[in-house]
């Protein structure tokens, strides 16, 4: 478990930006512990390229509205080169090789020894046989990897992943994740946005969801889970065709297909919730559990976050 | 800086590491100059088969001294003069008319006729009244008519044929004697010559005749050269920077570099791509008239200034161009931005020839300082033979870098914030407000 003690790589204090008449980020305050993965969530809009771009310097804060201290500096330009950036949007040159555009990406972010480390990259995310290659050859999952290569491969102390899994399959998601973890294993303190929440539940210490630019939730998983308790029952119910909306106590139903989650109103007494379920068919899995941090994004986004529920519901039987 | 460098380094190697680039090279001159090359390989490649012509003639003396000289071209003046004697243009064939046996009107239309049957390809009338005349009324003059206006040998050699026939025709009639008169008329050259100066010892040299290459090709040709390198060098700043904006690539950069570094890293590359152009292009040029033994034609007093000049072009338009890839959302977009910066480096396409003519002249002067013409309007001024006071390109250089230093700074104001802004393209009032709020 990782100790909240670590001091702050990043401190965003009171940091308001505006587009035209649009707040995208609004007074938010943050302190990433130097050392975690720290994880940003929040509906499509909401502020967290933002967020990050401000992290970047590609974006300055509103003037006035707040500071950014990012490796205990202020101006933080001199520490552009320890952090290294994978944005949302992937961007690399098509025309150019894979080792002579991740050379460039190096030695723009100051390190000219780089050879070694890409060849140890490329071979650990089995790109080697690409090395020669031209961007424009590579599928959409190599050429993901590439640009992660290119955010770490002058070995930064702070990393910042904007969606780094979006659109991989899973087997080059693990190889993704693995290298995430081998970062922080590192000491490497890295930040990524995901609309992955289980993702997120996975490698996170600490969790931060925006909301329309403000701040919604911030803290260690353990926490945020605690502060909404044990209101949650994943069940499994035989040839159910009743709809689970109707059981006395329940607020909310989240149908995984093969398994629902029922948030549960407070003071309901779940032996009552039990017995009404057994009414309506077999039950063979009750679980009283705590909200999944899919559960709690839904109950703060609400419908704005319908695309993302769209995302996620495609997702969690797996794991059922 | 370092980074700037970085960033410099890799647009050059990405103009210049490609087949792309390595074909432009050899086909940019080809394009320049294939069309005069063209013009001379293809000079003797004419249709040589026989023109038929029908001569009216109303006046009754000029159709027999016509065929004669008829007869001498087709048998002396369409062959080449070596020992080949090829056939390079064609044989004339004339017939005369009878000009008795229908009216005036029924003749030339029935030889219109012929020509629309291509049975001949144009008639002559020659009025009554040609040798007496005043070459006023229509019975003193002499009409061609044909099907195909755009063919004009024929009218220009008979009428020159005619011409001194009638002229020999008049003399006579007055009782002069033709060569005396010839020799009277005989035109003067008027030589064209440089200064006279001395040599080392104080005695004077003989003034050498001006040399029209020198004069004239060099100055265009040096102009010609920088647009094209301007051009070539600076017009993909366009596609490269929207590339970077549209495939995020920006972003990327961004995170590593600041967006006017950035962009000064791009021109810096665009400066040098168009430099190995210019330089590749001069030596090329140097040895070319060394090989043909006209080295002394090579303008080696203005080569720095050219340098410095294409620079300062590229700086100048590059800024622009980045601006507009910076501003746009694609290729479509990009095309109405362009028509305002083209036309500003096209502008002295429009005035070169004046300036090559009298190149010290007031207008000259003016409008080789306007800085978006200067590079290329003072290398010509430069290069005419003896060139200029040193004042005005220094002044221009002075123009041109202020004129830069702003172009750069609302360039680096337009990239850093257009190069992020997806969806839709900065429309001009937009633009302005970027270059001018910040």
């Amino acid at each position: 478990m990782f100790m909240t003690t670590s001091p702050p790589i990043v401190e965003i204090e009171g940091v308001t930006k505006t587009f035209g008449q649009h707040r995208a980020v609004d007074d938010l305050s943050l302190s990433v512990p130097s050392g975690s993965i720290y994880g940003f969530i929040g509906p499509n809009g909401s502020g967290k390229t933002t967020t990050l771009r401000m992290i970047m310097r590609i974006y300055f804060p509103d003037p006035g509205a707040g500071k950014i201290r990012v490796l205990g500096m202020d101006d933080h330009a001199a520490a552009t080169d320890r952090i290294g950036y994978l944005p949302e949007e992937r961007g690399l040159y098509k025309k150019m090789k894979v080792r002579e555009l991740l050379c460039f990406y190096a030695e723009l972010k100051g390190c000219t020894t780089s050879k070694p480390e890409i060849a140890d990259w490329l071979e650990r995310l089995e790109l080697s046989k690409w090395a020669d290659k031209k961007i424009d050859t590579l599928s959409k999952g190599m050429a993901q990897k590439v640009q992660f290569i290119s955010a770490v491969i002058h070995k930064p102390e702070l990393v910042i992943l904007d969606e780094p899994f979006s659109g991989l399959d899973p087997v080059n998601a693990n190889v993704l994740r693995d290298a995430v973890l081998e970062l922080r294993r590192s000491g490497t303190t890295v930040i990524f946005s995901t609309h992955d929440m289980r993702a997120a539940e996975e490698l996170c210490d600490f969790v931060f969801m925006i909301f329309r630019g403000q701040k919604v939730l911030d803290g260690s998983l353990e926490s945020i889970k605690n502060t909404y308790g044990k209101d949650t029952v994943r069940v499994q119910v035989e040839g159910n065709s009743f709809d689970l909306h109707h059981v006395t106590g329940v607020e909310a139903v989240t149908d995984f297909g093969h398994l629902q989650e029922l948030r549960i109103a407070e003071n309901t007494d779940t032996q009552q919730v039990l017995e009404s379920l057994m009414k309506t068919g077999r039950v063979t899995h009750f679980e009283l559990t705590r909200p999944s941090l899919h559960d709690i994004f839904v109950r703060i986004a609400g419908p704005e976050a319908t695309e993302m529920q769209a995302d996620a519901s495609t997702q969690e039987p797996s794991r059922a | 800086m370092r980074k700037m460098i970085v960033v410099a380094v890799r647009e050059y190697a990405a103009a210049v590491k490609t087949k792309a680039f390595l074909l432009m090279l050899l086909l940019m001159p080809i394009m320049m100059g294939g069309s005069v090359v063209v013009q001379i390989l293809l000079k003797d490649k004419v249709d040589t088969r026989d023109k038929k012509f029908a001569v009216i003639d109303y006046s009754g003396v000029v159709y027999d001294t016509l065929a004669a000289e008829v007869e001498k071209r087709n048998d002396e003046g369409i062959f080449t003069k070596d020992e080949e004697h090829k056939q390079i243009k064609p044989r004339f064939l004339v017939e005369r008319v009878d000009t008795t046996s229908a009216a005036r009107a029924e003749t030339a239309f029935a030889q219109s006729e012929r020509v629309m049957d291509e049975e001949i390809l144009a008639f002559i009338i020659i009025g009554p009244d040609v040798v007496t005349g005043d070459g006023l009324t229509k019975d003193s003059t002499i009409a061609y008519h044909s099907n195909s206006p755009t063919y004009d040998d024929f009218r220009r050699w008979a009428s020159s044929t005619i011409n001194a026939q009638i002229h020999g025709l008049r003399l006579a009639a007055a009782g002069l004697d033709i060569d005396a008169v010839a020799a009277a008329t005989k035109p003067i050259s008027v030589g064209n010559l440089n200064l006279l100066s001395k040599d080392e010892s104080g005695t004077i040299k003989p003034a050498e005749p001006t040399n029209r290459a020198a004069t004239f090709l060099v100055p265009m040709g040096m102009m010609m050269l920088m647009f094209m390198v301007v051009m070539v060098g600076a017009t993909p700043l366009v596609n490269s920077t929207l590339e970077e904006k549209m495939q995020r690539i920006a972003e990327v950069l961004l995170g590593s570099i600041p967006p006017f570094q950035l962009m000064l890293g791009k021109l810096i590359g665009t400066v040098g791509v168009s430099l190995t152009i210019a330089t590749l292009y001069l030596v090329g040029g140097f040895f070319a008239l060394k090989q043909g033994g006209y080295a002394e034609l090579f303008p080696a007093h203005v080569v720095w200034w050219f340098v410095l000049y294409v620079a300062l072009a590229v700086l100048m338009y590059g800024s622009l161009f980045i601006a507009i890839g910076a501003a746009v959302t694609d290729i479509k977009e990009s095309q109405n931005l362009m028509t305002p910066v083209m036309l500003l480096v096209v502008s002295p396409m429009f005035v070169w020839m004046s300036v090559l003519q009298e190149p010290t002249s007031q207008f000259s002067v003016i409008a080789s300082l306007i800085p978006p013409a200067t590079p290329m309007l003072m290398i010509i001024r430069q290069t005419v033979p003896p060139g200029i006071p040193l004042w005005q390109p220094l002044l221009g250089v002075a123009l041109v870098l202020m004129t830069t230093l702003f172009f750069v700074f609302a360039a680096g104001r337009i990239f850093r914030a257009g190069i992020l802004m997806q969806g839709r393209g900065a429309k001009p009032m937009e633009l302005l407000g970027w270059v001018f709020r910040g």
